[in-house]
């Protein structure tokens, strides 16, 4: 227990690090707001007028209720990308090999980024959901219905997190982690993030019904539309849950493989 | 004819660097192409809506694909000339007796060609996905309206570029063209736009771009009440824009 202090402190000061760097540069924290925000009042304002008028699209109070989930999904990917790049600037500029030759354990290492990358999750989901409310958006779900769309969101910022700071232990470029994100960008594309499954026709149906964002967007979107039950909450979770324990795992790999090779 | 030349030497010079430096310029490619594919593909159930009248969704979104992969090129015109200012080159232009409009034309033209590229890779996506072309002259106007529109954000990037002096600033370039096709008739006709968009979209000149491309690409024949208000938006703009782009280039003789 008392082994395990030293750890949970330096994971709190590198975590706190990583957040403020993020306030700090405008470059790391606008675009995972600015974007999300806009595409979602565009949509609201292009496709208002599809829920219940067309096949596939069932009735619900408003297209923005609709809209909220796959912009928070949205919100995370980008956020994720732009702290996997800051972990290879870390790299790139020598302040992680600093680290590691001070006496820092390297299970901060990764949790400290781990743990920034959730928090700004955390505080995405929170502020989408409360920017869409003020302009009329609901949680059907109320409070627990917010947990389970929070929680969702902070396991999937963990799974991108995880993605990005493998990636940067492997590449060590922040030019190339930042590459990543037109195939983050498709990913949410083909999916339901924005426009529900039953409307999408063919091959891409088929390809955003395998896609894992969609169950989790459809997880949080139930909670907020309605119609939410214990397994439409657990699947999201899940999914969130698994997509994180394999990035994470993969990040933890890759540190023990830089860590050998710098040695 | 000498400007003319030096344009042309300078448009060549650009075209080489996407073979040179094809990071740069590949994403410029596969855009318009991803941009068609998945709005097409995500969005395919809006066409059920009355405001479409039964029109094929792809076909709907090919013009906005066009126009998009037209900014793109115009984008990276801008950050061609940033890199550029960046590297010395265009001071060593500057010294030279190359008339100064030809250090806009010429990354400008590139831009132009590189949107003829762009354009045809969307009509053959859309022929694959079963449009087909709309006819001579309604595919020469929908061209005709993706150049200029990239010679618009050709024009916007350039101005953006000799001022900031800095390829950081392609985000400010990248932005304001991204925005000003969404925040227009980019996803569903005007009809159909609810509340704050429809105003905005009513104030853009792309709306009027896209509506008179689409007008053509939609009926397979030019119709002059749709495509006269996009010729004067997108002339308007260009001229603006062109004025913009040209006011710095002053300044910088006396940096």
């Amino acid at each position: 227990m008392t082994a395990a202090i030293p750890v949970i402190r330096q994971t709190a000061a590198l975590a706190w690090r990583s957040i403020v760097t993020t306030i700090r540069l405008p470059q790391a924290w606008f675009p995972a707001l600015f974007f999300p925000l806009v595409l979602m009042a565009i949509f609201t304002a292009s496709f208002g007028g599809a829920p219940g008028t067309i096949p596939g699209f069932p009735p619900m109070r408003s297209f923005l209720d609709f809209a909220v989930s796959g912009a928070i999904i949205q919100g995370v990917l980008i956020g994720g990308t732009s702290a996997g790049a800051a972990f290879a600037t870390d790299i790139e500029g020598g302040f992680f090999d600093r680290l590691v030759a001070s006496p820092t354990s390297r299970t901060s290492i990764l949790t400290g980024r781990l743990g920034a990358s959730i928090a700004l999750g955390v505080g995405q989901a929170l502020l989408f959901i409360a920017i869409a409310a003020i302009f009329g958006a609901r949680v059907d779900g109320g409070l627990i219905g917010i947990i389970v769309v929070v929680v969702i969101a902070t396991l999937f910022a963990a799974a991108v997190g995880g993605l990005g700071i493998f990636l940067a232990l492997r590449t060590g470029s922040g030019e190339a982690v930042q590459g990543m994100f037109p195939l983050f960008f498709a990913l949410l594309f083909f999916s339901s993030a924005f426009f529900p499954l039953d409307t999408m026709v063919g091959w891409y149906h088929d390809v955003a019904a395998l896609n894992p964002i969609t169950y989790l967007v459809e997880s949080m979107r139930r909670e907020i539309i309605g119609g939410a039950t214990i397994w439409t909450a657990l699947t999201g979770i899940g999914i969130a849950l698994g997509l994180a324990l394999i990035t994470v795992g993969a990040s933890a790999l890759a540190l023990r493989r830089r860590l050998r090779v710098s040695a | 004819m000498k400007g003319l030349a030096v344009s042309l030497g300078l448009a060549g010079r650009n075209l080489l660097l996407v073979r040179r430096v094809p990071s740069v310029f590949i994403p410029s490619l596969i855009m318009p192409l991803f941009i068609l594919i998945a709005t097409s593909g995500a969005f395919h159930g809006i066409g059920a809506l009355p405001e479409f009248a039964g029109a094929s969704y792809l076909a709907f979104t090919i013009p906005m694909a066009a126009t998009m992969g037209a900014g793109f090129a115009g984008i990276n015109s801008g950050m061609t000339v940033a890199r550029d200012l960046e590297g010395g080159f265009f001071d060593r232009l500057q010294s030279s007796p190359a008339p100064r409009v030809a250090l806009i034309m010429g990354p400008m033209f590139a831009a132009l060609v590189r949107s003829i590229f762009t354009t045809t890779i969307v009509f053959i996506a859309g022929l694959i996905g079963g449009v087909w072309l709309p006819g001579l002259l309604p595919l020469l106007l929908i061209y005709g309206f993706a150049l200029l529109f990239g010679a618009c954000a050709s024009c916007w990037a350039i101005g953006v570029a000799l001022r900031a002096r800095t390829v950081q600033a392609a985000p400010i370039m990248q932005l304001v063209v991204f925005l000003s096709v969404f925040m227009s008739v980019a996803y569903v006709p005007a009809s159909a736009l609810h509340g704050w968009l429809g105003n905005v979209a009513g104030l853009n000149p792309v709306t009027y771009i896209l509506t008179a491309s689409r007008s053509a690409e939609l009926t397979g024949s030019i119709i002059w009440s749709e495509t006269w208000p996009g010729l004067v938006a997108g002339f308007a703009l260009l001229i603006l824009l062109g004025i913009f782009a040209l006011a710095p280039l002053r300044h910088l003789e006396n940096r």
